[in-house]
């Protein structure tokens, strides 16, 4: 980011108030896990349940300050350590959708032809399958009941079904860029396509790069929300904030915050994702 | 903009959740106050599928529900379940010794329209004789066989090794004598079943494999029209030999979710609901409006945690019973709303051969459970992660995580595989396939046998579609069994059955866990429906009072 850049960056509120959303829940997700009070798993059913079955209330029991949650586990623990599941797979899917995305649009928009051709068309195919009805059969498929297994299914899924978008703004800067006379130039002089792409090339597009993978960290989290949401998510006894929104709704009238507090958090996560996002591309290109 | 857009959704989201469009407290709809009548339509629900129709075969709750809809049985069961005649003018006359139960049918009973008989046709004592013979032909493979396998000539008959059943025979076209090996004290009740419901020899050969979507029976509804997994359609038979007041149709919706049919119920979409999530129990007990249209009664069923006894480490008696003691009952019941009764023991409290008192039942004895994986040779738990299967839905979830924990005390991982109903019968019904997994019972007759005898005798093994799901096989009980079919003396044979719980909780093929609960609600206008003793969401009696009103409206 040049100094420009940061500059009208920096004076917009929206920017900001998204790096400190989405700073909290980096935060939140990084070290939520170390300060939650109890195991998320652990149940204590005696404690946390009524003989009537409704989790206990925010702040009812000593060392509980959110209560309990349908099957008696601290939900303050759960909520934390769900983040941290949440924006892993969130990240870890951004992180393999930038770098199809990002290798793709380069590798068509600056060698073209047949290369350009088969990615473009690569593309147009992955864009034309509903991403819901093909990440169920790809869960369905690969279902595990391993609970890491079944975060690696989710990882790859997210990320191999979410670069599309990406390859194509990717492919059109380096259409451009590789018209520029200093690269042109480089080519004439016999530097090889690697240094091209790698020195003239890559920094042109990295830009829109970030600018596109921030919002679709937002995206991811929603995607992975859905999906855990379905049941197609994190496997049990893993929480995610996806997951808690599904094993709340049974409780949604009698114990509302088991939906509101993952739910406020999603909300929270995607909105500072995409104020960021958002301020990342007014920042980069002005114009628009 | 977009930012704008985007924020203003995810508000409009919020307080959505916040505050769902309210469905109405009490009933929205009351009846007309009309005296007994036809017409009208009954809406029904249940959570997951059918599977089939076919009476020889069906062998769930579900199906039983709905085809006691279309068919009836030569017995029934009344409201103190005892048994009465029903397609049968009386009960059957038996002979001294006990071994020969001869039927009178009723004249003028008519099988529905169906393809090639656009008027039906009466049923005769034939047609009770083929269906019989359906039910332990070979080929079927059905599983209530063993039910009726007392009769003379039944086993070289299911064996494929003759061609007629001699204990059955047709003495007039109206009369049926059925005569057994031995005595057997569960005969009368199998022939309640809706395994011994009569169907016709036409529509079996017309349909072939594919009958199980085309019934035919005597029962008060024609079968109409089955979108497979979304609604079955049927309408009143007005040839049925029982003439009351019924509703002129009755739609059956499958899969609807819990939370969805009570929505729908609540605003008068549904008639009847009967499970439901733990937000709208909570409201139904609540709600003053509605007590007077609800019954909550212990259901005569068992669940348990069933344990494979064929697979390593499974086969480890030690590893089972630590498994068993390791189960918090209680606690379950905290976390399903106080709508379980734990229990230990396979027979239900409110059956006949519930083994009062019986010393050292399955419960919570954590230290008991450690001693019996030290013994296992898992002191410091098991190294590999055991699969639970289990159906799919949030009921099951629950269960699922319930038992992870508790079983995570006593260093056993579990992991957990929710799957579709039909996949769950299939892989826990498969010889050395399933590990451990959900299990439960729901009773097909009020006998103690109903439960031992379906679910751990070893004739209930089968390489696939096995009921005995724990694979148990155990000549021991297989004689208590046996003899206990036969015993006419009531204390004499509760004694018997007393030996088989010891031998059940001694070798935990399942760790037992509770019986459960029913909150039926139905709504105002729907009449004469009672919650029945022994038949599931027996609609056959209800009739609608109808037109309809909205529940405080001037008439």
């Amino acid at each position: 980011m040049d100094s420009r850049a940061f500059r009208r960056f920096r004076k917009n509120r929206g920017a900001l108030i998204g790096l400190v959303l989405s700073g909290i829940v980096c935060a939140l997700a990084l070290f939520g896990p170390l300060a939650a009070p109890h195991p998320p798993d652990e149940q204590r059913r005696e404690a946390l349940l009524d003989e009537r079955g409704i989790p206990a209330a925010i702040a009812a029991v000593d060392g509980h300050p959110l209560g309990g949650d349908t099957v008696g586990r601290d939900e303050l623990s759960r909520l934390l350590h769900g983040g941290a599941i949440s924006m892993a797979v969130a990240l870890v899917a951004t992180a393999i959708a930038v770098f199809l995305g990002l290798t793709i649009g380069v590798l068509s928009g600056y060698f073209g032809g047949l290369t350009d051709m088969a990615s473009m068309r690569l593309v147009d195919l992955v864009l034309s399958v509903p991403f819901l009805l093909l990440a169920i059969t790809v869960q369905r498929v690969f279902s595990s009941t391993d609970p890491d297994e079944s975060l690696m299914v989710l990882f790859g899924l997210l990320g191999f079904l979410s670069w599309t978008t990406l390859a194509r703004v990717v492919r059109a800067k380096a259409l451009q860029v590789r018209r520029l006379e200093y690269v042109q130039a480089a080519i004439a002089l016999g530097m090889g396509h690697g240094r091209v792409l790698l020195r003239h090339v890559l920094p042109n597009v990295i830009g829109p790069a970030i600018v596109i993978g921030t919002t679709l960290v937002a995206q991811m989290i929603i995607a992975e929300s859905a999906m855990s949401y379905l049941g197609l998510g994190v496997q049990p006894p893993r929480a995610s904030w996806g997951s808690m929104l599904r094993e709340g709704q049974d409780m949604l009238t009698v114990a509302p915050r088991l939906v509101l507090l993952p739910a406020g958090l999603i909300v929270m996560a995607v909105f500072g994702f995409n104020l960021l996002g958002e301020g990342l591309r007014d920042a980069f290109d002005p114009k628009e | 903009m977009r930012l704008i857009r985007r924020s203003s959704a995810a508000l409009a989201a919020l307080a959505l959740l916040a505050g769902c469009p309210e469905a109405p407290q009490g009933p929205r709809y009351v009846g007309a106050g009309a005296s007994p009548r036809s017409g009208g339509v009954l809406n029904i629900s249940h959570e997951t599928d059918v599977d089939g129709l076919d009476p020889q075969v069906a062998y769930n709750e579900l199906s039983t529900m709905v085809m006691r809809l279309m068919f009836d049985g030569l017995l029934d069961y009344d409201h103190n379940a005892e048994l009465i005649p029903h397609l049968a003018r009386a009960l059957p006359v038996v002979s001294e010794d006990g071994k020969t139960f001869t039927f009178h049918l009723r004249e003028g009973v008519y099988f529905h329209p169906m393809e090639g008989l656009p008027e039906g046709r009466e049923l005769i004592a034939e047609d009770v004789r083929y269906t019989m013979l359906r039910l332990m032909s070979p080929e079927l493979g059905s599983p209530g066989y063993g039910f009726y396998n007392t009769i003379v000539g039944a086993e070289a008959y299911h064996a494929g090794e003759a061609d007629d059943v001699p204990g059955i025979r047709v003495t007039g076209p109206y009369s049926i004598s059925f005569t057994l090996e031995r005595r057997d004290q569960t005969f009368l009740n199998a022939m309640a079943m809706t395994f011994a419901y009569p169907v016709p020899r036409e529509n079996v050969e017309r349909w072939g494999p594919e009958v199980a979507r085309h019934p035919v029976g005597t029962g008060p509804n024609v079968f109409e029209r089955w979108e497979r997994g979304v609604v079955i359609e049927m309408r009143r038979f007005d040839r049925h030999f029982e003439q009351r007041p019924r509703p002129d149709r009755v739609v059956f919706y499958e899969n609807l979710p819990r939370g969805t049919a009570a929505m729908r119920f609540r605003n008068g979409g549904l008639d009847t609901i009967h499970r439901q999530s733990q937000q709208d129990y909570h409201f139904f007990k609540n709600a003053e409006a509605w007590q007077p249209y609800l019954d909550e009664h212990p259901k005569s069923n068992v669940w348990g945690v069933g344990m494979n006894t064929q697979v390593a480490p499974l086969d480890n008696v030690h590893l089972r019973r630590a498994i068993a003691f390791a189960l918090d009952r209680e606690g379950w019941d905290r976390a399903r709303a106080d709508r379980l009764s734990p229990t230990g023991q396979l027979v239900p409290r409110n059956v006949w051969g519930y083994a009062e008192g019986i010393e050292d039942e399955h419960t919570l004895n954590l230290e008991r459970a450690r001693q019996e994986m030290a013994l296992a040779g898992y002191a410091d738990g098991y190294p590999e992660p055991l699969s639970f299967i289990i159906t799919e839905g949030d009921v099951g979830r629950i269960y699922g995580e319930l038992v992870q924990a508790d079983l995570a005390r006593i260093g056993v991982e579990v992991r957990i595989r929710q799957v579709a109903f039909s996949t769950y019968l299939s892989e826990t019904g498969t010889r050395g396939r399933a590990e451990l997994f959900m299990v439960g019972w729901d009773m097909d007759f009020p006998d103690a046998a109903n439960f031992f005898e379906p679910l751990f005798h070893s004739d209930a093994i089968a390489d696939t579609g096995s009921q005995n799901r724990a694979f148990y096989s155990n000549p021991a009980l297989d004689a208590i069994l046996d003899q206990a079919r036969g015993v006419v003396d009531r204390s004499e044979r509760r004694d018997l059955y007393r030996q088989a719980s010891r031998i059940l909780i001694d070798d935990a093929p399942w760790g037992f866990v509770f019986s459960d609960t029913l909150l039926e609600v139905w709504q105002p206008y729907v009449r004469g429906y009672r919650p029945h003793p022994v038949w599931p969401q027996n609609y056959r009696d209800a009739w609608l009072d109808l037109p309809r009103r909205r529940a405080g409206a001037a008439r």
